[in-house]
């Protein structure tokens, strides 16, 4: 492989002076109570739900499988930095993984049961994108690959985040606040761990072909399931029961929505396949850690997680006798 | 249960049981139907993925690796340059690089590096100079009695050659429209290259830099002077009482950012009262210690190694050494990555997993334990 088929340098360029870097990557233990949540949670507007409810099916399984793959990738760190930043970002997607996975029993409770359509994801993650019974030369191989589709979501990943940083509309609608702040605290840690995936492909890899093949899939298989999971989502909702306003929902909403600002433009989301097949192509040229940090900082869940990390440290050191 | 703490208890539990969809219960998902139209057909897309991955791999498996980025230039050695003792029981260290001509690392403010103390000690301390300057770093530290870090640092001499890693950052800096900075005692290292940024990019600020009595509050000669947009204001307990949070949240207006590093009590005390949507940063804790740990043993494997876990360390430091590879994230028990399997023994869970997904039969390694003496057999 000639020397320009390869990843520039992992140093991103000179950011800006307001951007901070070399962040240490930490999980937060986050809580969310959903005893309140409507099921059309951004309200009047059952469409643009399911279109981010679609996240909810998919990343429980998703982001569980990013860590397995993650976690097997581990051993084969030669840089301590990027060990420290895998080791943050694999916690990270745990506590996501799980954080979604409570929102799939919000839909049980209201008579929507997500589990079909999940149990496909699931099948897809853990056989088709599972460790596939190799050994040897080609299971690495294998592993490098699902590394590039990793690094190929995580470009996604980090476009919606940014999105739903930036996605005022969605205040401005009275979309549920608990709801806000899960995504804005995931899409905050998305934004904040967006060069990790990418570092480390181009640590144990970094060939061009494999990393192009991976996003092209990835962002073909992302699409196709994101209709899938809308289409799935409106066909079961109890309320909807495949209707809405009398209507079958149709490909010109998502376009509507996202001109309106309640979901993401599908224009932003199609520039996101050109942008990472770019040589020179960085996380860190996207999405604004500034940002991310900032909303961290305000995020109700990620306050209170840290209030009660600290919390616990302190009754620990005061005495071991657990939370009273 | 006197003594073994079990973080399930009331006050984590914010909301959400157990989820029914958990990963336990997606383990074995049968092969795909079809989602749509009469049930029972097997999926067809979902099959097609199937048949695209089955030729992906073998023909991805043919490809050899690019070129790997470069390599990184790891530990840092350098020199202390300096000694200096700006506060009662506070050293200042001027650290330059060892090979001369060499520019340090670019750093920001809040950020810290690691210092290697000697035999295993390492130590986090916040960079406290002037970011622009890349031929020296600056870090201070308190001593603190019996404490095995501060007494290795105050025993550095002029001359003596240290490692570093880093720089890093657990404290970030980020653009607000104004500032309020608290600083309790040594806390004032991460805050002061803060307020001097604020300061140099016109952005009006409060400091605020509490300590038990000036002799004790270094860098008193280096703050910013007063100015309509720089209210800096030093404030020692020994003169003005111990701290109030509701006075010094005094005055806050919407779209301050609030940045506090100091002892602990009064990060929490802030915290609290800080008002929602109000950006707070605080440099975030460590690890807990271990505390009431008992001595108890682990094996690697039914046939592996047995390795004793002593009563102030985690089972995840004692693998560690003997497997680095071993991977964890979150060290307090809720991410669930050093879960393992456990083949034998009785566990003591301290984990809480997040999300209420049930442990499974997985022991976490950062905080479970056992009973004094006993052994587990850990599937590793």
């Amino acid at each position: 492989m000639s020397g320009d088929d390869t990843l520039a340098p992992t140093t991103p360029v000179e950011s800006g002076a307001d951007e901070p870097d070399r962040l240490v990557l930490h999980a937060r233990d986050v809580r969310f109570d959903w005893s309140e949540l409507d099921l059309h949670w951004i309200p009047g507007e059952p469409f643009a739900t399911h279109v981010i409810n679609v996240l909810h099916l998919l990343l429980p399984e998703g982001e569980r499988w990013f860590v397995e793959v993650f976690k097997q990738a581990v051993p084969h760190i030669t840089d301590d930095e990027l060990r420290g930043q895998v080791l943050g970002f694999i916690g990270q997607e745990a506590v996501h993984a799980e954080a979604h996975a409570g929102v799939l029993d919000h839909m049980d409770a209201h008579g929507l049961d997500p589990r079909p359509y999940v149990e496909q994801i699931a099948w897809m993650f853990r056989v088709v994108l599972g460790d596939r019974d190799l050994s040897g030369d080609r299971e690495f191989a294998w592993l490098r690959t699902r590394l590039a589709v990793i690094a190929g979501i995580e470009h996604y990943t980090a476009v919606l985040g940014q999105w739903v940083l930036d996605a005022r509309k969605l205040d401005e609608v009275g979309t549920d606040p608990t709801m806000l702040d899960l995504l804005r605290w995931h899409g905050a840690e998305e934004v904040e761990h967006r060069a990790v995936a990418h570092d480390l492909y181009a640590h144990l890899d970094g060939g061009y072909p494999r990393r192009a093949l991976a996003m092209g899939v990835a962002a073909f298989a992302l699409a196709a399931l994101w209709v899938r999971g809308v289409r799935f989502l409106v066909a079961n909702d109890p309320y909807l029961r495949g209707r809405i306003g009398g209507r079958r929902p149709r490909a010109s909403w998502a376009v509507r929505d996202g001109r309106r600002g309640l979901i993401p433009r599908l224009g932003r989301l199609a520039r996101a396949i050109p942008e990472y097949l770019r040589r020179r192509y960085h996380p860190s040229h996207y999405g604004s850690t500034s940002q991310a940090v900032a909303y961290l900082a305000v995020s109700p869940a990620a306050r209170a997680a840290d209030a009660a990390g600290r919390e616990a440290t302190e009754r620990e050191a005061a005495g071991g006798e657990g939370a009273q | 249960m006197k003594n073994t703490p079990h973080w399930n208890a009331d006050g984590w539990e914010r909301g959400g049981g157990r989820t029914a969809h958990s990963a336990e219960s997606y383990a074995a998902p049968r092969p795909p139907v079809s989602l749509f139209g009469r049930g029972g057909h097997p999926d067809r897309f979902m099959l097609a993925l199937e048949r695209v991955a089955a030729r992906i791999e073998p023909l991805t498996s043919r490809w050899r690796p690019g070129r790997r980025s470069p390599s990184p230039t790891g530990d840092l050695t350098v020199r202390v340059a300096r000694v200096e003792r700006p506060a009662r029981d506070v050293a200042a260290l001027t650290l330059v690089p060892a090979r001369p001509g060499v520019a340090l690392p670019r750093w920001q403010p809040g950020h810290h590096v690691d210092v290697v103390l000697g035999d295993g000690v390492v130590r986090q301390y916040s960079l406290c100079g002037d970011p622009r300057d890349r031929t020296a770093y600056r870090i201070a530290v308190r001593r603190i009695d019996g404490g095995t870090g501060s007494g290795l640092a105050h025993a550095l001499a002029e001359g003596d050659v240290l490692t570093l890693r880093g720089p890093r950052n657990a404290f970030p800096f980020a653009r607000a429209d104004r500032y309020l900075f608290v600083a309790g005692g040594i806390g004032v290292t991460p805050v002061l290259p803060m307020v001097r940024a604020a300061h140099a990019a016109d952005r009006p600020f409060r400091f605020v830099y509490t300590g038990r009595s000036r002799e004790s509050m270094p860098f008193l000669d280096a703050l910013p002077a007063p100015s309509r947009d720089a209210d800096v204001t030093v404030r020692p307990d020994d003169e003005y009482g111990p701290p109030d949070a509701a006075e010094l949240l005094a005055g806050l207006s919407p779209g301050t950012a609030v940045y506090v590093c100091g002892p602990a009590p009064l990060i929490d005390a802030l915290r609290r009262r800080v008002p929602p949507g109000t950006p707070f940063f605080s440099e975030r804790f460590s690890p807990p210690p271990v505390v009431d740990g008992r001595r108890f043993e682990v094996r690697l494997g039914r046939a592996g190694p047995v390795l004793p876990v002593p009563e102030d360390e985690s089972a995840l430091d004692v693998v560690l050494r003997a497997r680095p590879e071993t991977a964890y994230s979150c060290r307090q028990g809720f991410c669930g990555t050093c879960r393992v399997g456990l083949l034998s023994g009785e566990p003591h869970n301290r984990d809480r997993p997040t999300g209420g997904s049930p442990r499974g039969a997985g022991f976490a390694l950062c905080v479970s334990r056992a009973d004094e003496g006993t052994r587990l057999v850990l599937d590793l």
